[in-house]
């Protein structure tokens, strides 16, 4: 068997992004991989020390517009647990409502690409007309279709007055058949069968060594969401099931980002129906002390945690994130060994892998 | 526009795309004028291309890092040399809220020339969709061997349902010069200067990332948020693509000294219902205020 | 050893689902952690809810200090703190570059899973002559950081990829944005740097304007005033 060594771009792998595989190939057959990253590195670790914690929250939330809403959120409660600030409980809801509009858009772009990556070109287009009426809810929630410059720090800054609960009540009942049906159709169609199915597998143990995170995790039968085992913001007062399967293939991966969008559904429509009264905000200008916290989330990719340590300034000294994606690259040696060349570019898809989070 | 309708019964105009180190937002966007009916660039008689060399319009993200810059240049070497540039988002023009990172070698003008600038953080698609209209209508142009004229069509819009978060709007007479807005702005897209006669605020909509956190934060409601979002425009016009205002100084009335007094909305903010004694407070510097409040000279 | 592991992964098995409500609590400060007090940042730990003594939970944090106190040496020990929904964070200050290897050990044999890697340099890095890393590890749901105080020049820490697969990219990372040589690591290639920029750009010790393009914004900055002056 001949073995070679091939590199691919952002257009062989069917990316938004730019990232570059270096693929060793025995045959026909992918035998290893080096993940070559840095073309999104913008240094952005080195720039949240240069500006203060008003200017990070919409630099971060410019990190990656894809789970935008997850970093400033999480930033904004590391802050809080140094300051010793509790957000009010209609801000937590709010947080929430906020956090799974994104998820179900994210998720509803995962599956999109994925689809335009094997060639589905009428399902790609389905699921992105699907999407827009997440993106049209956005826009006319929070003024922008990917930026939602929801939080500030000891709250939110955005409020949901009974006209735009109404609006977004009619979104979500909009969204619910077309995820039922699209539910179904990445589970039982045979085209996407025959292309996702015991493709790219991650065995559980290859999950648990490579310490893969989110939908990638669950996936494979790995019993882990932020929102269940650290609990934060509403999510203690919300119902919902951890979306799971265990196939650990293309196909389980899509299936838990497809229950997960219309679990969201549910979220929303949760918190719209016991959205407490109340102010949206602690303190327009509250003191942050010297200290260090670390917060955690559930976005869409998965786990995302930050740490934060402050010297009583408006500077932080040291800021650090820590993005799902990053935890999810190594583990595409496992699910793209033995696969055929013309399988890479659904595989890699298929860990919805986010390039500006991973290079910052 | 009803030449390039004619032209797209013969050959579509290929679009061709660049991320040179983006947060993804805009190429996400572009990604829905290829997939969404309502904002396919086909009404606009164009089709995407992977292929470089066949690029009529170049549509470019991000804020050009160091590690992206020899693999932009190498594919826009590849592109035909009447291409029309367009840059998409603020990044490309001014690195946005990116730009003096270590990893940012931006402006993109640095290494090649721009023709179309779509401000947006990240732009609607609708104005996704006028920015590429502007490059079309440059491209007719210089086809036809003379100089293009203004933007495709120069009427404002506000008037859809959505309350975009769009251009910045500033009032002077209610700025009380506090700084609030320069000091959450994470693009840098405030500056304030000494003039004669008072304080001028500019705002560069080419480095604003139209976040909104300045209105927000602002004590007296100086600085909105409009919904105006047709913000493309040639980029030999980049630089003037300003809100501006000046505060007027106005004497103190107790020593004469030029200040800026407070507002009657930054007033109403901190007291809900100011007295007349508060009221005289809004026309004396802070050492006559002193005086008057504690009646003793500050050191 | 061998028995005191065990137990220890008993106790992170039979965590109590987090979600507990908690009842009103008190405010107090929690105790700094460190032995050797007087090295501590400046930073006073911030004001945080006490929740009454769960059984279980406090078996499971204790559990955790025993068994890093085992492996790190017994000064070691662990400050745990709980926010408002209950979610655990334990804090522990090592006594040595040394202690790593070990407690990194311990914390796979709580079936920890490592989170994230954090190298920083502390307020006063530079008097006191001082960096630090703090290694943070997920038990479940609770956050475990290891921090590591290390000198500021010459600064080495073995490699945890030996234990933790996941480590790899964490300490390239490491190696390119500071001053820190990590011994033992497989492949310690630039990973996000361009090839072209220099070494190290986080460490502060360097003037930033070797490394940033500050000039940017007072160039384009001058084109929108100047343009201002010739419009008005």
């Amino acid at each position: 068997m001949t073995t070679k060594i091939i590199e691919l771009g952002p257009h062989q792998l069917a990316l938004e992004e730019p990232m570059y595989f270096r693929v060793q190939l025995e045959g026909d057959r992918v035998a290893d991989l080096d993940v070559l990253p840095g073309q999104v590195h913008r240094g952005m670790e080195h720039l949240v020390m240069r500006r203060n914690l008003y200017q990070n929250i919409t630099l971060l939330e410019r990190l990656c517009s894809l789970c935008s809403n997850s970093h400033p959120s999480t930033f904004c409660a590391a802050v809080e647990e140094v300051a010793g600030i509790a957000i009010p409980p209609r801000a937590e809801y709010l947080r929430a409502v906020a956090d799974e509009i994104k998820r179900i858009a994210s998720h509803l772009f995962c599956c999109a690409v994925q689809a335009n990556a094997i060639g589905e070109i009428p399902l790609f287009r389905r699921v992105m007309e699907v999407r827009e009426i997440m993106q049209r809810a956005k826009e006319a929630i929070y003024g922008n279709r990917m930026d939602l410059a929801a939080n500030v720090i000891g709250g939110v800054r955005y409020d949901l007055p009974p006209e735009a609960i109404a609006y977004l009540y009619q979104a979500m009942e909009d969204m619910k058949k077309p995820l039922d049906e699209l539910y179904l159709q990445f589970a039982n169609n045979p085209a996407l069968m025959a292309r996702m199915a015991w493709v790219g597998v991650l065995p559980s143990e290859a999950a648990v060594e490579c310490a893969v995170v989110g939908p990638v995790a669950r996936a494979c039968g790995i019993d882990y969401d932020v929102r269940k085992k650290s609990p934060y913001g509403a999510y203690d007062r919300l119902d919902f099931e951890v979306a799971m399967q265990t196939a650990g293939d293309v196909r389980a991966r899509n299936l838990v980002r497809l229950a997960e969008a219309r679990q969201s559904v549910s979220l929303i429509e949760q918190c719209l129906a016991q959205l407490p009264a109340g102010p949206l905000c602690v303190d327009t200008l509250p003191e942050i002390p010297a200290g260090e916290a670390i917060a955690k989330s559930e976005a869409p990719r998965g786990e995302l945690m930050y740490y934060l340590r402050t010297d009583g300034s408006d500077f932080p000294v040291r800021l650090k994130w820590r993005v799902p994606s990053y935890m999810n690259w190594d583990a595409l040696k496992v699910m793209l060994k033995g696969e055929p060349v013309a399988n890479i570019p659904l595989i890699v898809n298929s860990i919805d892998p986010c390039i500006a989070c991973t290079d910052r | 526009m009803h030449m390039q309708v004619e032209e797209t019964t013969v050959e579509p105009v290929r679009l061709f795309r660049i991320n040179t180190g983006s947060c993804n937002g805009c190429d996400v966007e572009l990604a829905v004028t290829s997939a969404v009916t309502e904002f396919d660039v086909e009404q606009l008689g164009c089709r995407y291309t992977e292929d470089a060399t066949e690029a009529d319009v170049l549509l470019i993200t991000g804020p050009l890092t160091v590690k992206a810059r020899d693999e932009v240049l190498r594919l826009y070497a590849e592109t035909p040399r009447d291409r029309i540039t367009v840059a998409v988002g603020v990044c490309p023009v001014s690195g946005g809220v990116f730009r003096d990172s270590y990893a940012v070698d931006g402006p993109i003008e640095r290494y090649l020339p721009v023709d179309v600038n779509v401000p947006g953080c990240p732009p609607r698609p609708q104005a996704l969709l006028a920015g590429i209209g502007e490059a079309l209508q440059i491209r007719q142009a210089r086809r036809a061997g003379v100089e293009p004229v203004g933007r495709a069509d120069g009427k404002g819009q506000e008037g859809d349902n959505f309350p975009a978060r769009c251009r910045l709007s500033f009032d002077a007479s209610v700025c009380v010069d506090c700084r609030m807005c320069r000091h959450v702005c994470a693009a840098g897209a405030i500056r304030f200067q000494e003039v004669e006669g008072g304080v001028r605020l500019t705002l560069w909509h080419n480095s604003c990332v139209f976040c909104g956190l300045c209105s927000h934060y602002c004590p007296t409601g100086a600085l909105s948020v409009t919904g105006d979002w047709r913000l493309d425009h040639p980029a030999a016009d980049a630089f003037a693509q300003v809100e501006r205002g000046d505060i007027p100084y106005a004497p103190c009335s107790g020593c004469g000294e030029p200040i800026v007094p407070a507002a009657p909305q930054l007033l109403h903010t901190a007291f809900r219902r100011p007295t007349p004694e508060i009221d005289k407070l809004t026309a004396l510097c802070p050492a006559c205020r002193q005086v008057m409040s504690i009646g003793a000279p500050g050191r | 050893m061998t028995d005191c592991t065990e137990t220890m992964t008993d106790c992170a098995e039979t965590m109590p689902d987090c979600a507990e409500t908690m009842p009103d609590c008190a405010e107090t400060m929690p105790e700094r952690n460190n032995p050797t007090s007087d090295d501590l940042p400046t930073a006073p730990l911030s004001p945080r809810e006490r929740v009454p003594e769960g059984r279980v939970r406090d078996a499971f944090e204790d559990g955790v200090a025993a068994a890093l106190a085992m492996a790190a040496g017994e000064e070691t020990t662990v400050t745990w703190r709980r926010d408002r929904k209950g979610v655990s964070t334990g804090w522990c200050r090592l006594p040595s570059g040394e202690a790593l290897l070990p407690a990194a050990r311990a914390v796979a044999e709580l079936h920890g899973r490592l989170a994230m890697v954090t190298p920083y340099l502390p307020e006063r890095a530079k008097e006191r002559g001082e960096r630090e890393i703090a290694y943070h590890f997920d038990l479940d749901g609770a956050t475990l950081t290891l921090t590591v105080v290390l000198p500021l020049e010459w600064a080495r820490v073995p490699s945890l990829t030996p234990i933790f697969r996941n480590c790899d990219w964490h300490e390239r990372e490491l190696m390119e944005l500071y001053d820190v040589q990590v011994v033992g690591h497989p492949d310690p290639r630039r990973l996000f740097l361009d090839h072209t920029l220099p070494h190290a750009p986080f460490e502060r010790l360097v003037p930033y304007s070797t490394f940033t393009n500050a000039a940017t914004s007072k160039a384009l900055w001058d084109k929108v005033l100047a343009g201002e002056r010739e419009d008005a």
